[in-house]
């Protein structure tokens, strides 16, 4: 790669998603494809005007600055963005003042604090940092010297939280993506925990050449993206993306701003309609293409919670709606050969060529077994497949039916535990919260 | 030669799996002659419990087939980095598949990626960094000790990986990862005793452009001290984790369903009694269900996994207290 493309990765661009970091909040922005008016980020109750971040490299941070003192304003207040070379640390606050050894001479009567809500409200409306309100905040609380250390460092990080006016701008990756829709949401993407979708692409041997075969109905795009992120820019490898309703979830996917090279790579395709016309001659079943949309095989299947609900998209608020109709559209003329139809001739193509290196299913709301016994035709021999579902009984179903196969091998039904840590001196225990809905994940190899 | 893509039928040199269970699988190296225990050259014969596998048989075979045994069968596969992670030998204890899959996908690799591990081992790790990051990547791996840096880099040569991976005998710790690195890694990945005395050296290793950084400790105390170092040279979003795989067993199961209804009624006469009772026998229900059974003895803790992020030097804060 050259210097010039790796710098260019790393501006923040027009047109792209970005990932924008408040402390440990973050949410996923798309940035218009225009830089004009409307570049808005709403958080919370808060609205930020983002066009600051134009041009300047991931990893910036940027101060919030007021825009409006309307103090009327019910609607929360507006800011503007300025590059700062980094955010403010209280984290000296707390040796200014001493410490305690315990907790027994504070008694939590809700008299500890000295400054009057109405007083705390006039030093924000005066515009005042973070780091001077909280600093105004402990030299006029009566109990904070008398706290351990531990405990003035978690109050500072909860002032820190409240009072913190500072955004940070990074490049969406797999990973964060992951986080900020699992943490909001896991349902949205499936309940494809991390482990589990690290072991999918482990499992499915992922490399960078080869055909790669997906089935996937709930994750907004998150598994095609993290395969299409393995298989690589610049490479031979090629993903063939399927989808049992009208329109495929690729919210993620577009979210990771691949290149056309790379995206290119990947074809995304309903999956009855590739079954049709793999197994149908092509030629006697066009006509009931033509009018698959209308008659809606699977209509059903389409989420009905939107897959931008949880991005903001300045640029085309409509958007949704927009490629609903377009695709309405698209059915009415049948003489035009639409856009899914070369798509799916050309994933028919590639699948009849060669075998496919790997095969992950996630079905997120449907059962496996016939997804399974549909598409493992198309696996290589000796090569792997996983099976992902939230529910562990269609597992063990498919489990009994492929055990009754002979051509399947060291078949594996899988879970995980996961558990996080809190690492502090002296005060290193598991994180108080843990997830348990990993899913369960099938492994196994096709073999002769 | 069967380890860098997908292929159809064996040839002489490639490793393959002989999978005869779930637990019994073996990797040999498809080759007419290999050395005995005398040191002499002989016939490539492979003893398994279903009898023995004359191994220059396998050449021309399809990976995937049935092949005959002399007192069974078994099926030959391709090695993928999971079932050679399982079939390896060991030199050192080894990192699993699930804890692979979680130290790749926070290292956040693809094809490309330029990867520094530490030590090497027994190489279990290696192979599924170099399945990610080829063609285009390279793996810097590195050992302290000798023997096993120079038989981890003859496997390597054997299985077709060399132009991928670069395999040196160095004591990190003590000697950094060299100048030759220097703000050239994408990520870097340390399992060590003393993981804390690299963070500096890593620091150097790592990207201008910034870049990730994990570490594998099975006690706690190495992750309290790793992660205060992180903290003091600017690295941010520190995670420690543990993943433990559970396989569960599927099976049928037949639980029989007592009927305590017919007790509440007064039976009419002692005729009825017995003809109630043999009924009963007869209709014993049982209901079958499909379930799982899990294992009463599985890995318990494998290592903490820590990941953190190094920021591009521009938005790099070194905190000093």
């Amino acid at each position: 790669m050259s210097a010039a493309d790796t710098l260019r990765q790393d501006i923040i661009a027009v047109g792209s998603y970005v990932i924008v970091q408040r402390q440990k909040y973050r949410k996923l922005y798309k940035l218009p494809a225009e830089n004009g008016g409307g570049n808005m980020l709403a958080l919370g109750k808060e609205r930020v005007e983002m066009s600051a971040i134009i041009g300047k490299p991931f990893w910036t941070t940027f101060k919030m600055i007021p825009t409006n003192s309307n103090k009327k304003l019910t609607n929360g207040k507006s800011y503007r963005l300025e590059e700062v070379h980094a955010a403010e640390s209280l984290d000296d606050l707390k040796d200014l003042l001493p410490s305690g050894m315990d907790n027994r001479k504070i008694t939590d009567d809700g008299t500890s604090q000295k400054l009057s809500t109405q007083e705390i409200m006039e030093l924000r409306e005066a515009g005042k940092s973070g780091r001077e309100i909280v600093g105004s905040l402990i030299e006029n609380s009566q109990t904070f010297s008398a706290k351990t250390k531990y405990s003035q460092e978690k109050y500072l990080r909860k002032k820190e939280r409240k009072y913190f006016l500072y955004l940070t701008i990074h490049k969406p990756t797999i990973h964060l993506l992951q986080e900020i829709y699992f943490q909001q949401d896991h349902v949205k993407i499936g309940s494809l925990r991390m482990d589990s979708l690290a072991q999918i692409l482990s499992y499915c041997d992922v490399k960078s050449d080869g055909l790669y075969l997906l089935y996937d109905s709930g994750s907004q795009g998150l598994a095609a993206a993290s395969l299409l992120t393995r298989i690589g820019a610049k490479t031979s490898g090629r993903l063939v993306y399927l989808h049992p309703g009208n329109m495929a979830q690729t919210t993620l996917i577009r979210a990771m701003n691949f290149s056309n090279e790379q995206i290119n790579r990947l074809s995304t395709v309903n999956i009855y309609s590739l079954m049709r016309m793999y197994y149908q001659d092509a030629m006697e079943s066009k006509e009931s293409f033509g009018s698959r949309d209308a008659s809606g095989d699977s209509s059903k299947l389409v989420d009905p919670d939107s897959p931008e609900a949880q991005i903001q998209c300045n640029d085309s608020p409509n958007l949704l709606k927009r490629k609903h109709s377009d695709a309405t559209v698209s059915s009415m003329v049948p003489k035009k050969k639409p856009k899914w139809l070369s798509e799916t001739q050309s994933a028919v193509d590639l699948l009849k060529s060669c075998k496919v290196e790997g095969l992950a299913i996630l079905a997120a709301k449907e059962h496996p077994l016939n997804i399974v016994k549909g598409l493992l035709p198309f696996l290589g021999t000796s090569r792997p497949f996983v099976i992902f579902h939230a529910y562990r009984e269609p597992l063990q179903e498919v489990y009994v039916m492929l055990k009754q196969r002979c051509d399947v091998m060291n078949i594996r039904l899988l879970s995980n535990f996961l558990r996080s840590y809190q690492v502090l001196d002296d005060r290193t225990h598991p994180d108080i919260l843990m997830n348990d809905v990993g899913g369960y994940l099938l492994v196994g190899y096709l073999v002769n | 030669m069967s380890f860098n893509k997908a292929k159809e039928y064996i040839e002489e040199g490639d490793t393959v799996i002989l999978y005869l269970g779930p637990n019994n699988m073996h990797s040999i190296d498809v080759v007419h002659k290999i050395m005995n225990k005398k040191g002499e050259l002989t016939d490539n014969v492979f003893q398994t419990i279903y009898g023995a596998l004359k191994v220059p048989s396998l050449v021309g075979e399809k990976y995937g087939a049935k092949v005959q045994l002399s007192r069974g069968w078994a099926y030959v596969l391709q090695p993928t980095s999971e079932l050679w992670t399982v079939t390896l030998p060991h030199r050192t204890q080894i990192i699993y598949t699930p804890d692979i899959s979680l130290i790749t996908y926070l290292l956040e690799l693809v094809p490309g990626s330029i990867v520094v591990e530490t030590g090497t081992g027994s190489g279990s790790l290696s192979h599924s960094l170099i399945r990610i990051i080829q063609p285009l990547g390279h793996l810097y791996t590195f050992d302290f000790h000798e023997q096993r840096a120079s038989l981890a880099c003859a496997e390597f040569e054997k299985h077709g990986l060399s132009d991928f991976v670069t395999v040196q005998h160095r004591d990190v710790c003590a000697d950094g990862f060299g100048e030759k690195l220097n703000n050239k890694a994408d990520a870097i990945f340390l399992d060590l005793p003393h993981p804390w005395l690299t963070i500096d050296h890593a620091v150097k290793t790592l990207k201008n452009s910034g870049g990730k950084l994990c570490s594998f400790s099975p006690c706690i105390e190495q992750v309290q001290r790793t992660c205060e170092k992180l903290t003091a040279t600017g690295f941010v979003d520190l995670k420690t984790y543990e993943c433990l795989e559970k396989e569960l067993s599927v099976q049928y199961k037949s639980l029989p369903v007592l009927d305590l209804e017919c007790l509440k009624h007064k039976r009419i006469s002692e005729e009825a009694i017995d003809k109630v009772e043999k009924n009963e026998e007869d209709r014993r229900k049982y209901e079958k269900i499909l379930t799982v059974t899990h294992s009463s003895s599985l890995p318990g803790h494998t290592g903490f996994i820590t990941i953190a992020t190094l920021p591009p030097v521009f938005a790099r804060i070194i905190k000093t207290s």
